[in-house]
């Protein structure tokens, strides 16, 4: 019965939830793109690959159109939550972190552990202020970090920028096999090398740490996991799909939710620098809650 | 049963492809967002780092001895988009009011500063007056 509660709940929560706000695109335009900004084709490179070059999704945080009003009095309210992108009318709500701690909770796409470590998912997870990695600044590491900020690709290697840390990963394309010594390493991003399966960039990556975690939930991994994400662009959207192969501590794969973001298609959009992280709210905390 | 299976289905068909969310932290662990407190204090240091923005206050007591304040905010991404890092002058005098610490430490989630001439500037994670935001 309260498991019921529990989904009602979801679908109630999930009913009022706001979008991460995205840096809005600035004027101007790229050329092949249409005013709403989706390209007829897929640009294509030299050799014919898929073109990945560019800044790719938005930023988040901040009301980007707040002004002063007349007497200089100014409002920024940072109002954030967890939204499916198909959710019409999808305005701000209430509660901030509250829901989106439930949010995550509720998402139905779990890896399957293997029975003996569910315990310790679960203490992870009641106690993620003391043990997620991500609250203690720490990096968020493949595959959390989710896609690029920003891609350099050309015909023998690409180059993914993310803002999370001002944190680069360089993956070969030449065809080499993943490095003999820094794919055993211990790693947060892991050792990649990249290939084409027709127009989807398929990236292997192997050599990661077992600190960092698959998601908020207490989902951790061993330092045997097997990742490979595939990016395949269509048009001005780039499709971020990834596996997780884990079979020390997982059942079976695990497919992460399929995340698709959009070309920013300001031709001067750039990165800004990621401020370093101190965290200082661990000591002030009273409660396990967290968001 | 049925009932059971179509509410899971429905959760389910809502949360698939749902964003990530902002990563951290646990602003109701640490502040009570409920309660308001207040200080008026001469600013040292504003610190732009992640996760939280901070500015560090000294504050006269009436006994005349100065007491250490710490105000925190949202990331430090939300001021960059306004273009308003270099607003906060060091020396200068602010009028303080916040969401205070639950522990009871000279610590605070800033709702308003009020300039020295008297501009106020509201920074919260939702509409500071719905009490459904707290």
């Amino acid at each position: 019965m309260r498991r019921w509660a529990c989904y009602l709940a979801a679908v109630v929560l999930c009913a009022g939830c706001a979008a991460p706000k995205a840096d809005p695109p600035a004027s101007g335009s790229t050329p092949g793109v249409d005013a709403e900004g989706e390209a007829a084709v897929t640009p294509r490179m030299a050799d014919g690959k898929p073109d990945l070059n560019g800044v790719w999704g938005g930023g988040g945080g901040g009301d980007d159109q707040a002004k002063p009003d007349a007497n200089g009095n100014l409002t920024v309210l940072t109002k954030q939550r967890p939204c499916a992108p198909t959710q019409p009318n999808c305005a701000h709500a209430v509660n901030f972190e509250r829901d989106s701690g439930v949010m995550q909770r509720m998402n139905p796409n779990v890896p399957i552990y293997k029975p003996e470590h569910w315990a310790r998912v679960q203490e992870l997870d009641e106690n993620g202020n003391q043990f997620d990695p991500e609250f203690h600044c720490y990096p968020l590491g493949v595959p959390r970090l989710g896609p690029p900020n920003k891609i350099v690709q050309t015909a023998t290697e690409v180059v993914f920028l993310y803002r999370s840390h001002n944190s680069f990963r360089v993956v070969p394309l030449d065809g080499r096999p993943h490095d003999p010594v820094y794919s055993q390493d211990v790693n947060w991003n892991g050792d990649s090398v990249g290939s084409w399966d027709g127009d989807t960039l398929v990236v292997d990556v192997v050599g990661f740490n077992d600190e960092s975690w698959l998601a908020w939930p207490g989902w951790f991994h061993s330092n045997n996991m097997h990742v490979i994400e595939r990016f395949k662009r269509d048009g001005n959207t780039l499709h971020y799909d990834v596996r997780v192969e884990d079979p020390d501590v997982l059942l079976q794969p695990w497919d992460m939710t399929p995340r698709a973001i959009k070309l920013n298609p300001n031709p001067k959009a750039f990165l800004i620098e990621d401020p370093p992280c101190d965290e200082q709210d661990y000591k002030h905390m009273t409660s396990r809650e967290r968001g | 049963m049925r009932h059971q299976r179509a509410l899971v289905a429905a959760a389910v068909v809502m949360m698939i492809g749902a964003a990530p969310v902002l990563g951290h932290h646990a602003l109701h662990s640490e502040f009570d967002t409920s309660k308001r407190g207040h200080i008026v204090g001469v600013l040292t240091r504003f610190a732009m780092v992640n996760p939280h923005i901070r500015w560090y206050f000294d504050v006269k007591n009436p006994n005349g001895t100065i007491a250490k304040w710490e105000i925190t905010g949202a990331g430090p991404q939300s001021l960059r988009a306004n273009g308003m890092t270099r607003i906060w002058k060091v020396g200068d005098t602010y009028d303080v009011t916040f969401a205070p610490a639950r522990d009871g430490s000279n610590l605070g989630r800033v709702v308003t500063f009020t300039f020295p001439d008297g501009r106020v500037v509201t920074l919260y994670h939702e509409d500071p007056n719905n009490p459904n935001d707290r």
